[in-house]
C-alpha cells in the first residue's frame, strides 16, 4: 500500500472517530471531561484577563469617538433616573400594599429570585451558535440549565459547567426554544407561544404557534411563560416588532426584538434558586 | 521549503496549539466585542488553511485536527465538531498544495477560497445533522459565506507571509522535544 492510500485511511478513520464524538459529547451531557476541565481552569484567568482588556479598549474607544453623545445620553439618563426614583417610591407603596391584601386572601407571595453575578469572558466568534462563557462554575453553585438574566430581560440559560466557567446558551441561537406569552393579553385568550433565535435575521427572535385569532400589536412585550421547566415565569424576553401569518397561513407568527442587547453583554445574573419569600419563616 | 522533513514534530504541534490558544482568546474577546454580532473571520481557519499550503496533507491534517479540538473546547457544541470540519478542509487543502506553484499568491487566494467554502459547508452540513435546520442555505451562503470569504482573502497574504517566515526562522521548532 502506498503512501497515501495509507493517509487517506488514517484520514477516513478520523473522520469516523470524530463523528462518533461528536454524536456523544452533544448538548447532553451537562459536565465536561477531566481534560477539558483542567485546560480550562488553566486558561480561565488568561480569558478573564483577555476580555478585560478588550473591554476597556472598547470603552475608551467609545469615550474618545462618542464624547458629545456620551455627554447628552448622560442627561438624559439623569433624567429618567429622576422619574425612576418617584416610580420607585410608588412601586415600594404598591409592593407593600400588594403584600398586605395576598395575606388577607392567603395567597402565597411569590418569592424573588436569588442572583449570582457573574462576568462575561468570552463570546462565541463563530457565528453558527450563540454562546457566552462565564467566569462563574460548579465551584460557585451554577448547574446546567440554570436560567440566566440581566437587569432588563432573560439572557439564556446554562448549558456546560466547568469548576470555575461555565457556557451560556443565548436565547438567539437557534437550538434554543422557550414557551412565551405576550404580557398585555394574559388574561382569557392567553397567548402562549415559543419563542425562538430567528434563523434569518441575526440578533432577533421569532414567536411561533400564536393563536389565530390572537390581537397583538407592534410594541407587546413578550414574558416567559415558565412552562418548560427551565425559565421562571415572567422574565422578560423582548417586544413584538412584527405579526403575520406563518408560512401554512394557520397560526401567526411574529419577529421579536429582543429586551438584551446580546451582542454587548458584560455582567449577567445566574439565577440559582429562588430567595426565601417576604413575610415567610426562614 | 523545507516543510518537517528532519525536525521536531512535536515543538511544530506545540507552537501551533499555541498559537491556536492566542487566537481563540483573541476571537472570543477582543475581535467578538469589536465585530458586535456581525460577521467576522475564521482567524484559526485562515491559519490553518496556510500551515496546511506550507506542510502538505499529513501535517495539515494534524495541525487542522488539534486546532479545530482546541476550538471544540472553547465554542464547540461537542467534541470533534470543529476539528472534524478543520482536519477534513486542511487535508484537502494539503493535497491541492501539491499542485500549484506557492510562490505564486493567487494559488493561496483561490485555495483560500475554496477551503472556507468547504468549512463552512461542512459546518452546516454537521448542524444539520445533529441538530436540524438553522436557516436556509442560501441565506447562509450569502450572509455567512460571502462576507467570510472577503476576510479571508484579505487575511490570506499577510497571513501566509507571516507564517512562512515564522517557519523559515524557526519560530515552530523552538520547543525541545
Amino acid at each position: 500500500m502506498d503512501q497515501t492510500a495509507r493517509r487517506f485511511i488514517i484520514f477516513l478513520s478520523l473522520v469516523m472517530l470524530l463523528i462518533a464524538a461528536i454524536y456523544f459529547t452533544g448538548d447532553l451531557r451537562s459536565r465536561r471531561t477531566f481534560a477539558e476541565e483542567l485546560l480550562l481552569t488553566a486558561i480561565a484567568p488568561v480569558q478573564g484577563f483577555f476580555s478585560e482588556v478588550g473591554w476597556r479598549t472598547y470603552h475608551f474607544i467609545r469615550v474618545v469617538r462618542d464624547h458629545d453623545l456620551l455627554l447628552a445620553e448622560n442627561k438624559m439618563l439623569q433624567q429618567e433616573l429622576a422619574v425612576r426614583d418617584q416610580l420607585r417610591h410608588r412601586f415600594m407603596e404598591l409592593q407593600k400594599e400588594n403584600f398586605r391584601l395576598r395575606q388577607m386572601l392567603g395567597f402565597k407571595e411569590q418569592a424573588p429570585f436569588a442572583l449570582l453575578p457573574a462576568q462575561v469572558v468570552a463570546r462565541n466568534p463563530t457565528h453558527w451558535f450563540e454562546t457566552i462563557t462565564i467566569d462563574r462554575g460548579y465551584a460557585d453553585g451554577v448547574a446546567k440549565d440554570m436560567a440566566v438574566v440581566t437587569a432588563r430581560g432573560l439572557v439564556g440559560n446554562v448549558l456546560k459547567v466547568s469548576g470555575s466557567s461555565a457556557e451560556v446558551l443565548l436565547l438567539t441561537d437557534p437550538r434554543r426554544a422557550v414557551s412565551a406569552l405576550v404580557q398585555r393579553t394574559r388574561e382569557p385568550g392567553t397567548v402562549v407561544g415559543i419563542v425562538e433565535g430567528h434563523p434569518e435575521e441575526k440578533g432577533y427572535l421569532r414567536m411561533l404557534n400564536i393563536p389565530p385569532g390572537a390581537k397583538l400589536r407592534p410594541g407587546d412585550t413578550v414574558i416567559s411563560a415558565g412552562l418548560g421547566g427551565v425559565f421562571a415565569k415572567g422574565l422578560i424576553i423582548g417586544s413584538l416588532a412584527e405579526i403575520g401569518a406563518d408560512q401554512f397561513g394557520l397560526l401567526q407568527q411574529a419577529v421579536v426584538k429582543p429586551a438584551v442587547d446580546f451582542n454587548r453583554l458584560e455582567e449577567v445574573f445566574v439565577v440559582t434558586g429562588q430567595m426565601p419569600a417576604q413575610g415567610q419563616d426562614t | 521549503m523545507k516543510g518537517l522533513n528532519g525536525k521536531k514534530p512535536f515543538s511544530f504541534y506545540l507552537s501551533v496549539c499555541l498559537l491556536s490558544i492566542l487566537i481563540l482568546l483573541i476571537e472570543g474577546s477582543l475581535l467578538a466585542l469589536f465585530f458586535g454580532g456581525a460577521v467576522m473571520p475564521d482567524l484559526l481557519l485562515v491559519m490553518v488553511i496556510c500551515l496546511a499550503f506550507i506542510q502538505g496533507e499529513q501535517k495539515g491534517m494534524v495541525l487542522g485536527l488539534l486546532a479545530g479540538l482546541l476550538q471544540d473546547l472553547f465554542f464547540g457544541p461537542a467534541i470533534g465538531f470543529f476539528g472534524l470540519a478543520k482536519m477534513v478542509t486542511a487535508y484537502l487543502v494539503g493535497l491541492a498544495s501539491r499542485e500549484i506553484y506557492k510562490d505564486q499568491l493567487i494559488g493561496l487566494m483561490v485555495i483560500v477560497f475554496i477551503a472556507t467554502f468547504v468549512h463552512e459547508f461542512i459546518i452546516l452540513f454537521l448542524g444539520l445533522l445533529f441538530w436540524g435546520g438553522t436557516g436556509s442555505f442560501f441565506y447562509l451562503l450569502d450572509i455567512l459565506f460571502l462576507e467570510k470569504t472577503v476576510y479571508h482573502l484579505l487575511l490570506a497574504v499577510p497571513v501566509y507571509l507571516l507564517l512562512h517566515r515564522a517557519e523559515r526562522h524557526g519560530f515552530f521548532y523552538i520547543f525541545p522535544k
